[in-house]
Formats: structure tokens, C-alpha cells, sequence
């Protein structure tokens, strides 16, 4: 799902997230390889302060965000270093995360994560930090990849390989 | 790119792994764990595993199996092999029913491993020489104790003993080595200077309920969801009781509970979402959390500091007027007698309605309006008049408040005089701090001023050059004791003068030659020997002479009860402790029966039969030896308010095994018709824990201003603002481990203060700068924070931080009935440092920790 559009992105996000929320789920389509992929999941150029982007990265049953925080944030890309993203599975029990104001709010337990400090559980009951996606600017292109994951992805025993 | 050591993938345990059953280390909640052990090089399959779970399905949300990074760990056993650890939330506790916080779930980290962060646990025990510590042989720390002990005894009495240690559950404690603690120091030294973890006496935080005949854990965790009001009194669950927050009160406020409702209530009553009035200066994050769910069903009061008595008279006052209480209760259950006292000293009914209201306004600072609506949410008779259920909970804002006795006996006398105990959805107590696990033979001061007390100060004994030996156990009173810099000042100098004193010529070696120079030096100089007993070097160790390595959490077999519902249930050992470190219970064992020996060589018959009974091999020993303390515990059930809170008499370690998480409830009764053991829900259904089974009231002190340690600073314009202090979610009591965990110093590096937005724009301070906060007791550097969680005029300081306390801002005032001290109230001056920490400001978070709004 290389030159997925926008739109299309947040639609696969949604579904997902919905059929996490009611408790389906479904096997994983874990990826073969042991690496991570490198996947587009959109464009610096029209990345604007505090826009989001909706994405599942490595896999459909994982959905992340690719925002632009406005300001320095670890493991940033782009001029500012502020483009920055993260998995919105709360590692806490696995609830969905929304991005508000330089952060991501659970409301579950309300555990919130600073996007701009590596995804530190800054508040809330949260003992691991949410997992962070390792970015890749293509400075010609202006393009992003997700190209890894740091930290597990919650519900997880292993990011790639569910077996 | 990572601030801390990531992974993506966990070990998973293979079927036959070594399972085991515990509870959280931390706090009141006490969740379920579940413990598994199994050889590094040895992995289950995503689809066979111990955990009995399909690991290559994506995990569902709030599917109550939760494994995270945090949660596992590899250490080594003592045969030298090395073992993967994971400890996670046990979803068949009816505690946590799988959910966590954020500290208990770091569990797995604070494991000891000989090369992780805890690496540097004490192993040995520690003498102090010339230049500092030296590893000694427990053969030689037990000589020098016991022999020390034993001659300052004899030639200066019992009370040239002084000792500070915990007495509750929880953190690798609990009945096992509260008792082996009380063996020692209460049957064995007998001395009156006794003192309890972070204060300075041996006391109760809550004889103004317990003189009541009310013990403070008295509900359950299912009132949490059946209340149609929780009330939330200076304790501040969302942050300090989490899982009790999220998993009981949090449901009832989303209307979750209301089936459960219907089942438990009378026929046609009322059941909705529950409300909550939260009763706290500061807007902490339990009340933006509730907020968030449902702002119209949360009540907030702010009252001013130390006001609270007054508050809570205020509110039966207002019940009373509106006869919202119910006379045949009263005349049954209640003592009609002090009733009177209660009516014309805390009612006040002499005086008219209006003018009380009018003083209670002026004094607290909460509108009458604001009174009435609490008073209505916690005592009005719901439609249909039916008797409303409400739950009240106070903490550390009630206990550590000013004039503690009078603070809690209000609170306990508004909820009884409203029924609003020993029903379904109802109970007044303590959300507590840490678990408990207390069993003691009986203390010398059995209770307030008004029941053979007040007991003594031992850091007022202490820093007057009183006691000889002052044993620390497993607390860290530089950093906790209140007014702490002028304490730390004077132990700091008593040992350094007996340093001084053995130095002289060198310190022996010979543990008898050594013993020999300390008790000369006590004739010349007013020396202090500190001990310290604890699992690392603490602050306070800095000036002990000799400190002994204590067995942590999971590394023996512990029992304890949670607060919320008194429940019972072990806390195996799981994993070997570092070196040679031991049970505390098994600490004063050894020394208690050494002195036994050397009293028996002396043909001191009396003193070794004060140091006997000390013989236990095994942890389970001394579980049941403590038992004896409670006495004959027949009962019905109607006769459950004799038996003291704790009791567990007939139940032993092999039977909590076997119960696992599902523990059982103390007090624990034999059935006089079963002669079955059985646990007890909720209390004070049938009668009270007087001797005559009725509430005894207790008419409160009126208002009378500050005491003398806090008035000098009122209209001094250079301490304008009123302090209060508080915990945060992260880390727990000293952060005696989370200091070494890297995500949570990262996340809390440094002390930290409150501000509101207006007094920080008069100072020109900014969230992320530093300030010094300082009054005539002592002083703190702080990172900022500036949000509207104080009040203009108040600002909060975390309490307890690896790197500096707010305690040495506190005054050495303790309340005259009971010797508690008010930690959470003074004045202090506020100016910008203008120095930075940049490191640690580029990895903490300075995002606002009370507002939890989504756009
Ligand atoms: S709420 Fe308390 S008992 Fe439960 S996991 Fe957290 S610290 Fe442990
Ligand atoms: S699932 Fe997010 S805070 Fe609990």
C-alpha cells in the first residue's frame, strides 16, 4: 500500500481501529520478513502544524499517526525536526489514541503521551512509553517512509512476527 | 533515537514455567499479579505458553492480558543461571481484574539483577570505618548489635533505644516482619521510643475514628461502584490509588455500575451514575478526570488549609437542619450519652443556623452554597426517601492536616450521623497510602490524649541528645521526617561526634573491642549509633554506623491486606535476594537471639524470657505466631465488629497459596456454628467496635486559629504564599527504586512546584524554569510548573524526591492528641532561580499534567 492516498489511509485506520474497539480483532497478516518494512505514508511539503496523518504501519492491524508538533521533537524529521510518529495503540490495555495538542490522550484511564519527548507517558497509568515509528525524509521528494518501530506495539509479543 | 533502551519483541514463558502469585509492591490498591520464571534459553510458542493466551493474535483492547515491555526482566539465581521474569496484572482479581498502573507496572524492572540498574542493592552488611564501608560478616553485625544493645540497656535503660520503622504492607513487608519488628522492640527492648516509618511516634493516623469504634478500613471495593456519592477527602485517588480509581469509581460515574445497583439495592430505589464530591484545595487530576467523564456530576471544594473539621461540621450541621439523618439509627447504634457533647460542641446547635454557616464560610473560604449542594449530595434522602449511599474516603490532605484527631472525627461523625456506614455503597475510611500487614504485641501508648496518649516525639528525643542506639528500618526520615533539615542537622553531628570518638586511635576491628569503644564514647560525648536497615543506602545511611542488607519484594514470602477491601493474600518469593541479604523478620531473630544468649549466660532469667520466642525458621512460623496476638476469634457475623481489622487467626500461608488472588477478607472469623473460616466484606453493619458496641461521639474543638510554628509566617509579607505538598502518579514514596529506572527519573527529574498562572506572571516564572521555595525551616530548588491546579495565593511542591525535599519546609508542629504532624501545611517564599537545567529539561515532559481535554 505503497501510493495510498490520504483518504484511503484514514478510512483503513478507522476500520481498524473500530474492529479493535469492538473487540473482534482478527489473526494478524504478520509480515514474513524478520525487518521492517519502508512504506510512503505522506509528504513534508503539505504537512502543516498540527496536521495528522492516519496510517497502519507495519501492518493493517496496527494504526500510527504522522503528525507535525510545530516544534523540536525527538526523533523529528524535516526542518524543524518536528514531524514525528507514533503508534495509537495505548500501551496501556490497547485503547485508541487521539492526537491533541502535542500530545496523545487515552480515554480509558487517560494516560497521556508528549509526542515531542519520545512518547513518555507524561500522566496517566501507562508504564511503557508508547512505541515510536522511525521516520525517513526523501530530501529530494519530500517524502516520508516509515521504516521501523521502537518500543513494542501494544497486544504484541513481537512488532513483525505474531507466532 | 531512543531516550531509553526500546525492544519489539518479549520472551515468552513455555507452559511449564514456574508460576507464582503475588501483589503489587505499591500501593493501598494492592492489584493482583501474576509471576512467571522460566530459564533464558527456554521460549513457549505463541500458541503454547504459560499465559494461556494466543499470542499471535493481535491483542484486543482491555482484553485484561497485559504484557509490556516493562514487565519482564532476566535475572539470576543464586545457582548462577540466568532466568527470564515477567510480571503481569492478574486478570482474575476482582482488585484490578487486569489493569495496572504505572508503577506497579514497572514491577519486573525493580527486580535485582547483578548488572541492571538495581545492581547496586545492599548484599552485605556495612560497617562504617575510617573511610566509610566496609563489608562485614552478619556473624559480626549481629555481635556489635547485640552486645551494644544489650550493655546500653543495661546501663542506660531501655529507652536509650530508639528505633523508626514501617509497619505496614506491601514493598517486600507485611505481617511476617511486623511482627519479627514487634517481637523485638515492643516484647523484647521495651522501649518507649518507638516511631512509625515517615513520622515521629508510634501512632495511629486515625484514633479519631478508631475512638469512635470505627476502624478506617471498613467497605469494600464493590461500595466504590454501588455509591450513589463517593466523596474524595484530601486523597487524591486518580494519582495515589489508581486502579481503585479506574476499575470502581471511574465505572460508577460512567454509569457503569447501575445494574450492579439495581441487584444490591431495596426494591424501587433509585440507581444512576453515581456523583462525586472531591474536597481539596488543589484541582488535582482526580477532579479533571471526573470532570471530563461528567462535569455536572462532580462538586469540588476548596477549602483553606487546615479548615477542613470546620468544613465537615459545617455539612452535618446542614444535614441536622434538614433532618436528612435517621433517629432510630442514632438511638440504636449510636451513644446517645456524647451524643450531647457532639450536638453542642461540633453542631454548635446553640447557635443560630445563619451566623454558624457564616463563621463556617469565613473560616473555610467555601460558600454556603457550595455546603449545602455537598451536604445534599451526601446526605438527602434520594426520591421515593430512600437513605442515600455515600462512600467518603479521606488521605494524607485529612491525616497530615492540622489538629489530625479533631479532622478524622469529624469526617467519621458526618458519615455516621447520615448512616452512611455498613451498607451496601457506603463506608467512611482511609483510601491509604501503602498496603497494610500490622500484628504487634501492644503498644505503649495505646491511643490519643484521650486514651492513655499522647505518645512521645522521638525526633524531638532524638535531636535533644536523647537515646544511644537509634535503629532505622526500611524509611528514610532525611528526607521524610517533617521539618527535616533541622532533624538530618542534629543526627548528622551526634554521629559524626561518636565517629569522631572511635576514630581516635583507630576503629577496632574486633566486634568486642569495637562495642567496648562505642560505650566509652557515649560517656564522653552524646553519640549517636544509627543503624540502617533497608534494601539500598539510603539518604539517612550517609550517618550510620553500620547498615544491614534487607530482603526485598518477592525475594521472601509475605502476606498483606489491601485498603480498599481488606483483603488477605500472599506475596510469594520468586526469585532469591541479592548477596546476603535477609527478611527483616529474620534480622531481629538473629539479634533477639543473641541477646537472649547473653542474658542467659548473665543468668538474667527475666531479660532472656523477654528476648525468647524468637526461634522461627520459617516465614510461615512466624505468620502463625503472630496469629496469637488477635486473641479467640469466634464470632458471627453479627459479632464481627470485636475482632480486630487484621485478624487472620487459622489462616496460614499454604491456605493462601491455594487461594491465590483470590485472598480472603480480614478480619477473618471461625464461624461458631461451621467452625469454617470466613472473611469479612464490610463492616460495622450490626454494631460498633466499642466495648458497648456504640458509636462514641466526640464533641470537636472550635476554631482557634494556626498554632504558633505556622502564625509567625501569616502577614509576613516575605512568605506570602500557603504550601501544600502531594505525590505524583509515576513514582512511589522516596522513588527508592524509580530513581534508578530511567523512563521515570526522565519523567519526574527533579522536585517539582505548582503555581497558578497569576502568581507565576507577578514572579516572571514560566513552566520549565526553577525556583527556590524557602521559609525559616528550610528550603528546595524546583522545576516549575504553571497551571490552574492551585489556587492563586497556594502553591503545591511534590513531597518526597530523590533530589530534594519539600519536608524541610514543613514546621515541627504535631497535633497535641496524637503527635501526628501536619505535613501538607505551611507558608513559604517563592523566587525565580534564574540557573537551568538544560539536560533535564530537554527530556521531561512540560506539558500540563491536570488537563486531559481533547480538541
Ligand atoms: S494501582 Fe497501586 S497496587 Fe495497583 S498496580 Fe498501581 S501501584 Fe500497584
Ligand atoms: S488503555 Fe489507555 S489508559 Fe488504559
Amino acid at each position: 500500500m505503497s501510493d495510498i492516498s490520504r483518504r484511503k489511509f484514514l478510512q483503513t485506520t478507522s476500520a481498524s481501529a473500530l474492529l479493535l474497539f469492538s473487540g473482534l480483532g482478527r489473526e494478524s497478516q504478520a509480515a514474513s520478513a524478520q525487518s521492517y518494512p519502508s512504506r510512503k505514508i505522506g509528504n513534508i511539503k503539505n504537512l502543516k502544524v498540527n496536521e495528522q496523518i492516519a496510517f497502519t504501519y507495519p501492518d493493517d492491524n496496527s494504526p500510527c499517526v504522522l503528525v507535525n508538533v510545530g516544534q523540536e521533537a525527538f526523533g523529528g524529521i524535516g526542518k524543524g525536526k518536528s514531524v514525528v510518529s507514533f503508534s495509537t495503540l495505548c500501551t496501556h490495555m490497547g485503547c485508541p489514541l487521539t492526537y491533541s495538542d502535542g500530545r496523545l490522550v487515552c480515554k480509558c484511564h487517560y494516560s497521556m503521551f508528549d509526542v515531542s519527548r519520545n512518547g513518555q507517558t507524561y500522566q496517566g497509568l501507562a508504564s511503557q512509553w508508547v512505541a515510536q515509528v522511525v521516520l525517513r525524509l526523501d530530501a529530494a521528494t519530500g517524502n516520508i517512509y516509515a521504516e521501523g518501530v521502537e518500543g513494542l506495539i501494544y497486544g504484541r509479543i513481537g512488532n513483525l512476527k505474531l507466532s | 533515537m531512543s531516550l531509553t533502551k526500546r525492544k519489539d519483541t518479549l520472551p515468552i514463558p513455555p507452559v511449564d514455567a514456574e508460576r507464582y502469585t503475588t501483589v503489587c509492591q505499591y500501593c493501598s490498591v494492592g492489584c493482583g499479579y501474576n509471576v512467571f520464571v522460566w530459564p533464558e534459553k527456554r521460549s513457549g510458542t505463541a500458541k503454547s505458553n504459560a499465559f494461556h493466551v494466543d499470542l499471535s493474535k493481535q491483542g484486543q483492547l482491555m482484553s485484561g492480558f497485559s504484557y509490556t515491555e516493562t514487565m519482564h526482566n532476566v535475572i539470576t539465581r543464586k545457582n548462577g543461571n540466568r532466568y527470564n521474569l515477567a510480571i503481569i496484572p492478574a486478570k482474575e482479581s476482582r482488585i484490578n481484574k487486569g489493569d495496572y498502573s504505572i508503577r506497579g507496572g514497572t514491577n519486573a524492572l525493580t527486580a535485582y539483577t547483578p548488572t541492571g540498574v538495581t545492581k547496586d542493592r545492599l548484599k552485605y552488611p556495612l560497617l562504617r570505618k575510617e573511610n566509610g564501608f566496609v563489608a562485614i560478616s552478619w556473624d559480626d553485625a549481629v555481635e556489635i548489635i547485640a552486645t551494644l544493645t544489650k550493655s546500653s540497656m543495661d546501663k542506660y535503660g531501655a529507652d536509650s533505644v530508639a528505633m523508626k520503622f514501617y509497619d505496614h504492607g506491601s514493598s517486600g513487608l507485611g505481617f511476617e516482619d511486623n511482627w519479627g519488628a514487634g517481637k523485638f522492640f515492643l516484647s523484647g527492648v521495651k522501649t518507649q521510643y518507638l516511631s512509625i516509618h515517615n513520622r515521629p511516634a508510634y501512632n495511629s493516623e486515625v484514633w479519631g475514628s478508631r475512638e469512635r469504634g470505627m476502624h478506617e478500613l471498613n467497605y469494600d471495593v464493590d461500595d466504590a461502584r454501588l455509591a450513589d456519592t463517593i466523596v474524595l477527602w484530601g486523597a487524591n485517588a486518580y494519582e495515589g490509588a489508581t486502579v481503585f480509581y479506574t476499575e470502581h469509581i471511574m465505572p460508577n460515574l460512567q454509569g457503569g455500575s447501575i445494574d450492579e445497583k439495581k441487584r444490591e439495592f431495596a426494591s424501587g430505589e433509585p440507581a444512576e451514575e453515581g456523583r462525586i464530591v472531591i474536597i481539596d484545595p488543589r484541582k488535582n487530576a482526580t477532579t479533571t478526570v471526573s470532570q471530563d467523564i461528567s462535569a455536572e456530576r462532580v462538586l469540588h471544594l476548596r477549602p483553606n488549609l487546615g479548615t477542613d473539621w470546620i468544613l465537615a461540621n459545617a455539612l452535618a450541621r446542614i444535614a441536622w437542619e434538614n433532618n436528612w439523618y435517621d433517629k432510630d439509627y442514632l438511638q440504636k447504634r449510636t451513644d446517645m450519652k456524647t451524643f450531647e457533647d457532639y450536638k453542642s460542641k461540633s453542631l454548635e446547635l446553640a447557635k443560630p443556623f445563619a451566623a454558624f454557616l457564616a463563621d463556617a464560610e469565613k473560616i473555610t473560604g467555601v460558600s454556603r452554597k457550595e455546603m449545602e449542594e455537598a451536604a445534599a449530595w451526601i446526605a438527602k434522602p434520594k426520591t421515593g426517601g430512600f437513605e442515600r449511599r455515600t462512600l467518603t474516603l479521606y488521605e494524607k490532605g485529612i491525616i497530615w492536616n492540622m489538629k489530625n484527631y479533631d479532622q478524622v472525627a469529624a469526617i467519621a461523625q458526618l458519615n455516621v450521623l447520615t448512616h452512611n456506614v455498613g451498607r451496601p455503597g457506603t463506608g467512611c475510611g482511609r483510601l491509604g497510602g501503602h498496603q497494610e500487614g500490622y500484628v504487634r504485641p501492644g503498644a505503649p501508648t495505646p491511643g490519643s490524649i484521650y486514651a492513655g496518649g499522647p505518645p512521645k516525639n522521638v525526633d524531638k528525643y532524638i535531636t535533644g541528645g536523647g537515646g544511644k542506639i537509634y535503629w532505622v528500618g526500611a524509611t528514610d526520615p532525611y528526607l521524610s521526617t517533617p521539618n527535616s533539615k533541622f532533624f538530618k542537622k542534629s543526627v548528622k553531628k551526634r554521629a559524626n561526634n561518636l565517629l569522631d570518638y572511635l576514630d581516635n586511635g583507630g576503629i577496632p576491628s574486633d566486634p568486642k573491642a569495637y562495642v567496648a569503644k562505642v560505650l566509652e564514647a557515649y560517656e564522653k560525648t552524646d553519640g549517636l549509633f544509627m543503624i540502617v536497615q533497608d534494601i539500598y543506602k539510603t539518604h539517612t545511611s550517609e550517618d550510620a554506623m553500620l547498615i544491614l542488607p534487607a530482603a526485598g519484594w518477592g525475594e521472601a514470602v509475605d502476606t498483606s491486606i489491601n485498603c480498599h477491601s481488606r483483603l488477605l493474600r500472599i506475596y510469594d518469593k520468586f526469585m532469591d535476594a541479592p548477596g546476603e541479604a535477609l527478611p527483616d523478620w529474620k534480622i531481629l531473630a538473629l539479634v533477639g537471639n543473641k541477646i537472649k544468649a547473653l542474658y542467659t549466660a548473665d543468668g538474667n532469667k527475666e531479660m532472656a524470657a523477654r528476648f525468647s520466642g524468637m526461634e522461627w525458621k520459617t516465614d510461615a512460623e512466624v505468620f502463625a505466631d503472630g496469629a496469637q496476638e488477635f486473641g479467640d476469634n469466634r464470632a458471627t457475623e453479627t459479632e464481627e465488629a470485636r475482632l480486630s481489622a487484621e485478624c487472620y487467626k487459622g489462616v496460614t500461608h499454604a491456605m493462601l497459596r491455594k487461594l491465590g488472588n483470590e485472598g480472603i477478607q480480614t478480619p477473618v472469623r471461625q464461624d461458631p456454628a461451621t467452625g469454617k473460616l470466613v472473611g469479612t466484606k464490610r463492616r460495622y453493619q450490626y454494631s460498633f467496635a466499642s466495648k458497648d458496641g456504640l458509636f462514641k461521639w466526640y464533641g470537636t474543638d472550635a476554631w482557634t486559629g494556626y498554632p504558633a510554628e505556622i502564625a509567625k509566617y501569616i502577614n509576613n509579607p516575605t512568605y506570602p504564599f500557603w504550601f501544600t505538598t502531594g505525590r505524583s502518579q509515576h513514582v512511589w514514596q522516596t522513588m527508592y527504586h524509580d530513581k534508578r529506572i530511567p523512563e521515570k527519573l526522565m519523567t519526574v527529574p527533579l522536585p517539582y512546584l505548582e503555581i497558578h498562572p497569576d502568581d507565576a506572571g507577578k514572579l516572571n516564572l514560566k513552566t520549565g524554569d526553577m525556583a527556590e521555595v524557602f521559609n525559616e525551616e528550610g528550603s528546595c530548588l524546583a522545576l516549575v510548573y504553571v497551571n490552574d491546579a492551585t489556587k492563586p495565593g497556594l502553591v503545591f511542591g511534590i513531597m518526597y524526591h530523590a533530589k530534594g525535599t519539600m519536608n524541610n519546609l514543613t514546621s515541627s508542629y504535631t497535633d497535641p492528641k496524637t503527635t501526628i504532624p501536619w505535613y501538607k501545611g505551611t507558608k513559604v517564599g517563592v523566587k525565580k532561580y534564574n540557573g537551568k537545567l538544560d539536560d533535564a529539561i530537554k527530556t521531561v515532559s512540560l506539558l500540563s499534567n491536570n488537563d486531559f481535554r481533547t480538541q
